[in-house]
């Protein structure tokens, strides 16, 4: 058998008290930001039975008038990064263009983006379950000048 | 047990050895999830090369060390390097050379991936089995002669698969208190990317709010698997996958990363794909069978227990009973 030495068990020992302690401590105290060791928090928001629930979504306008989807595999940014950093465009909607970007240089022959915005689907919830009904609200808008 | 011997049984408890052939068969599966990770589980990553680095908010550790912006000639030097070392290192060979350059880029990888708005929590376990590989030692396919430093390895993976659990249940009474339990987590997560199936499900009253006490029991409960004896351990590992297979079913998230680190509870060294694959064949054509090694270790005392398992130490291996000769990189 391949055994240890006594240097190497104390080692591996120390090794994994010191991760075990951060990563509790990322549990209790830590944000996302402190990833790899911060609270396993997928899914951990918590929100009345009866209140709405918002599936977000970002559209374009190019300059023929038609509507384009942006997600994940035309731009390369995931939806959850859109909501992630919502705050931001929400106080800076011209970083929207950003968005346009990422698209235009993923499709270099495609008509220009005129408009980006971010559109939230409310759905209703009742006693925890969808209602099957919705509004839509655009929260965050930017145009092309 | 005393206070005195209490340290004692943890350090032999973390270091419980398994054979070899058990950490060559675990490195090829992690090393060659890194290279499916990059090119079928998580696309996007590369896809960054598109973004303004206006978009990048470092993590703590990215602003702490500091790491650049990405940029397109990092993110393609990155993804190119971490592909062809991480094929090389699912062979077994060099693994503390080829381990941790692949350990430092994958988690400068993840680093990238998170730093653009949204964190995962699908792959701490599979980050601690990429750090710990390097420090396994060398092992090749079919070895049975049991290793302490390679127990280390899969025995902190799987605490970290287990924290990954327990942890969750804690985060949820954090940030959303104990209503979590009757809150409409479910119903939201069903809204923004439920399937067809979770969608019938969601008609059915209670049931969600009945599936959220459900999981934080299940979460809470993870721990067990370290307590119980070899048999209930493989159904706990089979119900783990099994809660995943439905989460996938019903809310289309598979949390590869962490059912590729859950398998570091399974006696691996026991599937011997290529060997079984090779002497088919050679049964098939009718010819000399390439090896007369049989196609799982023999079992033996090194074999006692399942992986992770409390079973006693074994004896020393006796002089008589020599491990089962190993072949040179082949799973």
């Amino acid at each position: 058998m391949d055994a240890l030495t006594r240097r190497g068990r104390t080692l591996r020992v120390g090794i994994t008290a010191v991760v075990g302690a951060v990563l509790l401590a990322g549990t209790l105290w830590g944000q996302d930001d402190h990833f790899p060791f911060g609270p396993f928090r997928m899914y951990a928001g918590s929100n009345p039975p009866n209140d709405p629930a918002p599936d977000t979504r970002v559209e374009a306008v190019d300059r023929t008038g038609a509507v384009i989807p942006l997600n994940q595999d035309n731009t390369g940014i995931r939806r959850a990064e859109i909501e992630g950093q919502q705050s931001r465009y929400a106080a800076d909607p011209a970083l929207l263009r950003q968005v346009a970007d990422a698209y235009a240089d993923r499709h270099p022959g495609s008509p220009e983006l005129v408009e980006v915005r971010i559109v939230v689907r409310w759905y209703g919830v009742r006693d925890g379950r969808p209602t099957g009904t919705f509004v839509d609200e655009t929260t965050v808008s930017w145009r092309a000048s | 047990m005393t206070f005195r011997t209490l340290p004692a049984a943890i350090s032999r408890w973390l270091t419980e050895p398994v054979p070899r052939g058990r950490i060559a068969a675990f490195r090829t599966l992690v090393y060659l999830f890194v290279a499916a990770d990059l090119v079928i589980f998580t696309p996007w990553v590369r896809h960054k090369t598109s973004i303004s680095g206006e978009l990048y908010q470092p993590l703590l550790v990215g602003r702490l060390l500091p790491l650049p912006t990405p940029n397109p000639v990092l993110v393609e030097v990155i993804f190119w390097v971490l592909l062809v070392l991480s094929l090389a290192a699912a062979t077994g060979r060099a693994p503390r050379a080829l381990g941790w350059p692949v350990f430092l880029l994958y988690f400068e990888w993840m680093i990238i991936a998170m730093s653009y708005g949204k964190v995962d929590h699908d792959r701490f376990a599979f980050l601690v089995a990429l750090a710990v590989l390097p420090t396994a030692g060398r092992a090749r396919h079919g070895d049975g002669v049991r290793t302490e430093a390679g127990g280390w390895a899969l025995r902190v993976t799987q605490i970290a698969v287990v924290c990954t659990y327990f942890l969750a249940a804690w985060a949820k009474f954090r940030f959303g208190g104990i209503e979590w339990l009757t809150s409409s987590v479910l119903a939201r997560a069903i809204i923004r990317r439920g399937t067809e199936l979770a969608d019938l499900i969601a008609q059915v009253p209670y049931l969600l709010i009945a599936a959220q006490f459900g999981i934080i029991a299940f979460e809470l409960l993870s721990p067990l698997i370290f307590v119980v004896s070899a048999r209930w351990r493989r159904a706990v590992v089979a119900f783990f996958y099994s809660f995943h297979l439905v989460t996938f079913a019903t809310i289309t998230i598979s949390f590869a990363p962490h059912l590729v680190a859950m398998t570091s509870f399974l006696e691996l060294e026991r599937l011997r794909p290529v060997d079984r694959l090779v002497r088919w064949r050679a049964r098939r054509s009718g010819g000399a069978v390439g090896s007369d090694r049989p196609a799982t270790p023999r079992p033996g005392p090194e074999l006692a227990g399942v992986a992770g398992g409390s079973a006693p130490t074994p004896p020393p291996e006796a002089p008589d009973a020599p491990p089962v000769q190993p072949s040179p990189a082949v799973p």
